[in-house]
């Protein structure tokens, strides 16, 4: 293609003028208003339209020949921007890709060089010059994907043997004296002045050693009186210096048309007039001459090319992928990021948002704290949510919680997991939320009414399973206790990070399990700190007794790593069973001030996020009230085990406490047990009554051996 | 110190000299009234020659999990489907000989446009601007920061002037970056300060212009300072004029 023609060239050696042809120039408001004009204005309409363009004769070299379209294109009469020529062109917007491809791209041609053609004939041209330089746009808009096809065209008509030059191009300063050229920009500068614009396309020149006089092409009959040899000038945007650009083709036609018998040697001003830095300079002009060929047949409509080649130098459309600026879901999608990344640039430089970002989080109840949690996580960018809750959205449910409306409820009432996941794409289509309506077997629940029941439950704790083995964040947000046994177990058999929120009337808490070691390495006897674990404020209220050695609760609580941390049952010396049985409705459900579960779901998030900051992630030391004052761990401070929290005093402490060796759920005996064992030993978990669990684990000794100390620690401060 | 802020009157005026001095130059400079108020902004566009740096940039904002998208989107555009449209316009073997060989190097020609808003939040001009490629698709901020030499890259990165960020144009409404205003008053302050000890007039949005241009390719030129006559450069309002 390119290179065929070069060689062409230079085998005809230096004879024939070769053009630069216009690239074709697109500003991005150019393609918002053809998307505004398909939607509100043309529809189906596939009538062609006039639009305007514009090209510049000022550019630094190496810079392409351009024809641009901007935002204003659509509004033909609007004006054209300082020192630009306009260009007016024909815009067929197709309504399918395939009468995209299947248009007549040789009939458009033809129609366009004929109207370019009429006008030569008429005289027309003479009047109104721009009417050589015009253009066709073809388009098609994919607004669905927001992808844009688009062909330009340039028609140019042609001479069948080429134009012969007589003297080669030179810049214009080693023509022109620096008088002449001084001459030369005041009379154009009088001639735009005259004519009340600021770029005159195609001008008249005479000249003399001292003097320059331009005029309008319409003043041809009166301005040369001896046409041996004419000069015109043409507005020129190509900044090469052996070649004009496009606009001039056309004019040399219509010269060859109109007085080519009379005409001996033509002489083209390529003018070329560009600001750098202040200064203004037109030196860098191109002066050539050619002689003009004779038009065969002056009555026929010659020959035409013009329709751009693609990037890759062949002869094809253009398409371009304005998704990511367009589409209003990557739009969200962007926007949601840099206001994240916001948090980044002025004051936590040092947050790791892909961690946050890229984290997969499962929750584990879609009622008011996993609502609440499930937000804040969208506004921490997370993309990757997962819903799991069996039971549907009731009456009561929408005013606590915040994924669900009153139409929710109605016909029965949809499934809290599925209706969570539709809420989030509507807030966020950018969201990859999946919801499990599924139940979650617990201890005391008992399973094996039947052979169905039993496998249902295999089935549930086999999805149980793939779904924290799939996460890094496992959420329990559930309203009992014992339904978060089951993924207790599990997630630190994966170890998986775990977030637990649970909430009474007007205190919470939110705390991450210990994470234990990964099982390669030798595991550590939980027995070695085997103290019970206790908390170190006096908010628990269960403070197992047992010999608690008489070490002052900050020395011995305080720096606890992460893989030594207790779960939400280490605190207990009863294991779970049915809490909903002999219950009475206040108790059997979640009743607790309104705001609480915001905050403890928000607690929850930021929680989950301090400790993806830590170098150490779930390993970290505990944070501790203590800690308060020193040095933050993250950038974005504190990384406590727990966080208690009380309504009534509206405060909060950071206790930590360590692993329990007796606990019904993460003890080393439990874990060794669900590994071996797995579901056998699961389903005699939640067929028996709590002693299964308290004898496996010890608690019923530890019962037995405390009995007598209860009534001593009964006196002290702590009230049980 | 009400020395270093900017009250609207005076950016106006300050845009309404260096709109006259533009015009002087030939630097491309217009005030684009906003319809139907009494705001407008500076516009300027630019075309850049900018020889696209292929490797991942990891600005200030970068996270690595638009890097797949981001690498997607700048590939070339002309899909599959695009090249299997082929033209019966022109006979392929009937080569147009009047067209000059094309003469493409490697780099990528953009599209800046550059506008100069006030913002009243900060009280200092804020610059406003984005760039596309000649097909019209808008850069990203990543893709941004590839045009920005390497060299200089780094030092930018961790300057007060690295703030660019994406943010609706306040008065169009369409996603532009800014080179964010919170530290202007910062490195404003020492020039203004400096001029007005010697009593020597500044233009605020002239001066600014200068120190924040560049960092995203648009340049002032030293004409502006030399050529004209000092006397057009005033511009701060005598009544904020305080003791510093």
């Amino acid at each position: 293609m390119a290179s065929d023609t070069s060689g062409a060239a230079s085998s005809a050696a230096d004879l024939k003028l070769q053009f630069a042809p216009f690239s074709s120039a697109l500003e991005a408001g150019f393609w918002h208003q053809l998307t505004q004009k398909k939607l509100d204005d043309y529809r189906l309409d596939e009538s062609p339209k006039c639009i305007k363009g514009y090209y510049y004769n000022g550019d630094p070299v190496g810079l392409p020949t351009r024809l641009t379209l901007e935002f204003s294109a659509f509004d033909v009469d609007g004006p054209t921007p300082a020192r630009c020529c306009p260009a007016i062109g024909t815009l067929y917007n197709t309504n399918t890709l395939d009468a995209f491809k299947t248009a007549d791209k040789k009939a458009l041609l033809e129609k366009e060089a004929k109207e370019i053609w009429d006008a030569i004939q008429s005289g027309a041209a003479l009047k109104d010059p721009s009417i050589l330089c015009r253009f066709i746009l073809l388009t098609f808009a994919d607004l669905k994907k927001y992808h844009f096809y688009y062909w330009f065209c340039f028609p140019a008509l042609c001479f069948p043997e080429g134009i012969k030059i007589v003297q080669q191009p030179s810049v214009l300063e080693q023509v022109f004296s620096a008088k002449q050229i001084a001459a030369l920009q005041e009379a154009y500068d009088g001639l735009c002045l005259r004519r009340e614009t600021s770029a005159v396309p195609y001008f008249l020149m005479k000249y003399t050693d001292d003097t320059v006089q331009l005029a309008p092409l319409g003043d041809w009959d009166t301005f040369f009186t001896d046409t041996k040899k004419v000069t015109v000038g043409v507005y020129d945007p190509c900044t090469l210096s052996q070649h004009p650009g496009w606009p001039l083709r056309n004019l040399l036609v219509f010269l060859a048309n109109r007085w080519g018998s009379k005409l001996d040697t033509v002489e083209v001003l390529c003018f070329r007039d560009r600001t750098l830095q202040g200064s203004r300079s037109i030196q860098h002009s191109v002066v050539f001459q050619v002689k003009l060929p004779d038009l065969p047949d002056n009555s026929v409509c010659p020959k035409s090319v013009g329709w751009e080649k693609n990037p890759k130098g062949a002869m094809g459309p253009r398409m371009v992928n304005l998704s990511e600026c367009m589409d209003p879901k990557r739009l969200a999608e962007s926007s949601v990021d840099l206001n994240l990344k916001l948090m980044r640039w002025r004051l936590v430089p040092t947050l790791d948002l892909d961690k946050v970002v890229n984290t997969k989080c499962l929750l584990l109840g879609a009622g008011t704290l996993g609502c609440n949690v499930a937000r804040t996580l969208m506004g921490w960018g997370v993309r990757h949510i997962t819903f799991v809750d069996n039971a549907k959205i009731s009456y009561s449910n929408p005013v606590r919680q915040p994924l669900y409306e009153f139409e929710d409820c109605l016909g029965g009432g949809k499934s809290k997991a599925m209706a969570a996941v539709d809420r989030l794409t509507k807030i966020f289509p950018g969201v990859n939320s999946e919801g499990y309506n599924m139940s979650i077997p617990m201890p005391g629940h008992p399973v094996n009414f039947s052979q169905a029941t039993l496998s249902q439950a295999q089935r549930d704790v086999e999805q149980l399973e793939k779904l924290i083995s799939e996460h890094d964040v496992v959420f329990l947000l559930m309203d009992t206790r014992e339904s978060r046994w089951l993924p207790t177990v599990i997630a630190a058999n994966k170890r998986k990070l775990v977030v637990n929120a649970a909430l009474g009337f007007d205190t919470f808490v939110v705390m991450r399990h210990g994470l234990k070691k990964p099982p390669v390495s030798p595991k550590v006897s939980a027995g070695a700190d085997s103290s019970p674990s206790c908390s170190s404020a006096s908010s628990s209220s269960s403070t197992p007794a047992g010999s608690v050695p008489s070490i002052p609760g900050s020395s011995l609580f305080s720096n606890i790593p992460g893989h030594k941390l207790g779960c939400y049952f280490c605190n207990d010396v009863v294991a779970p069973g049915d809490s909903t049985r002999d219950r009475t409705l206040d108790q059997q459900c979640t009743v607790s001030r309104p705001g609480l579960a915001m905050i403890a779901g928000a607690l929850a998030v930021e929680m989950m996020v301090s400790i993806l900051q830590h170098s150490e992630g779930g390993y970290a030391v505990a944070s501790s009230s203590d800690d308060r004052m020193n040095e933050p761990p993250t950038s974005l401070g504190l990384v406590p085990h727990q966080i208690r929290g009380f309504l009534s005093r509206f405060d909060n402490v950071l206790p930590a406490s360590l692993a329990f060796d007796k606990c019904t759920a993460c003890s080393p005996i439990v874990l060794d047990h669900y590994e071996r064992e797995g579901f056998h030993f699961l389903s005699k978990v939640f067929n028996s009554s709590h002693s299964f669990l308290e004898d496996l684990t010890g608690l019923t000794l530890l019962h037995q051996e405390t009995q007598a100390a209860e009534i001593w620690d009964m006196s002290d401060d702590e009230s049980i | 110190m009400s020395s270093c802020v900017l009250e609207e009157e005076s950016f106006h005026r300050c845009c309404q000299l260096l709109l006259q001095q533009s015009q002087q130059l030939g630097d491309g400079w217009s005030w684009e009234p906003v319809q139907g108020s009494q705001e407008g902004y500076l516009r300027k566009t630019a075309l850049r020659s900018v020889a696209i740096d292929p490797r991942p940039v990891r600005d200030q904002a970068g996270s690595s999990s638009d890097c797949g998208q981001e690498e997607e989107q700048s590939a070339p555009v002309a899909s599959a489907d695009a090249d299997t449209i082929r033209s019966d316009a022109e006979d392929e073997d009937d080569e147009d000989e009047g067209v000059c060989a094309a003469c493409d190097g490697g780099s990528q020609v953009l599209q800046y446009e550059y506008h100069v808003l006030f913002s009243c939040s900060y009280r200092t001009p804020v610059l406003y601007f984005r760039a596309s490629t000649l097909e019209g698709r808008s850069l990203s901020l990543e893709e941004v920061w590839g045009s920005v030499h390497p060299n200089f890259r780094v030092r930018l990165q961790s300057s007060p002037l690295s703030t660019v960020t994406q943010q609706e144009h306040p008065l169009l409404g369409q996603p532009f970056f800014m080179l964010h205003p919170c530290r202007t008053e910062e490195f404003m302050r020492p020039v203004l300060q400096a001029a007005q000890d010697q009593h020597r007039p500044v233009n605020y949005v002239l001066t600014w212009l200068s120190v924040v241009g560049p960092v995203v390719g648009l340049d002032v030129p030293l004409q502006y300072s030399t050529q004209l006559h000092p006397a057009a450069s005033v511009c701060m309002d005598p009544a904020d004029d305080g003791p510093g």
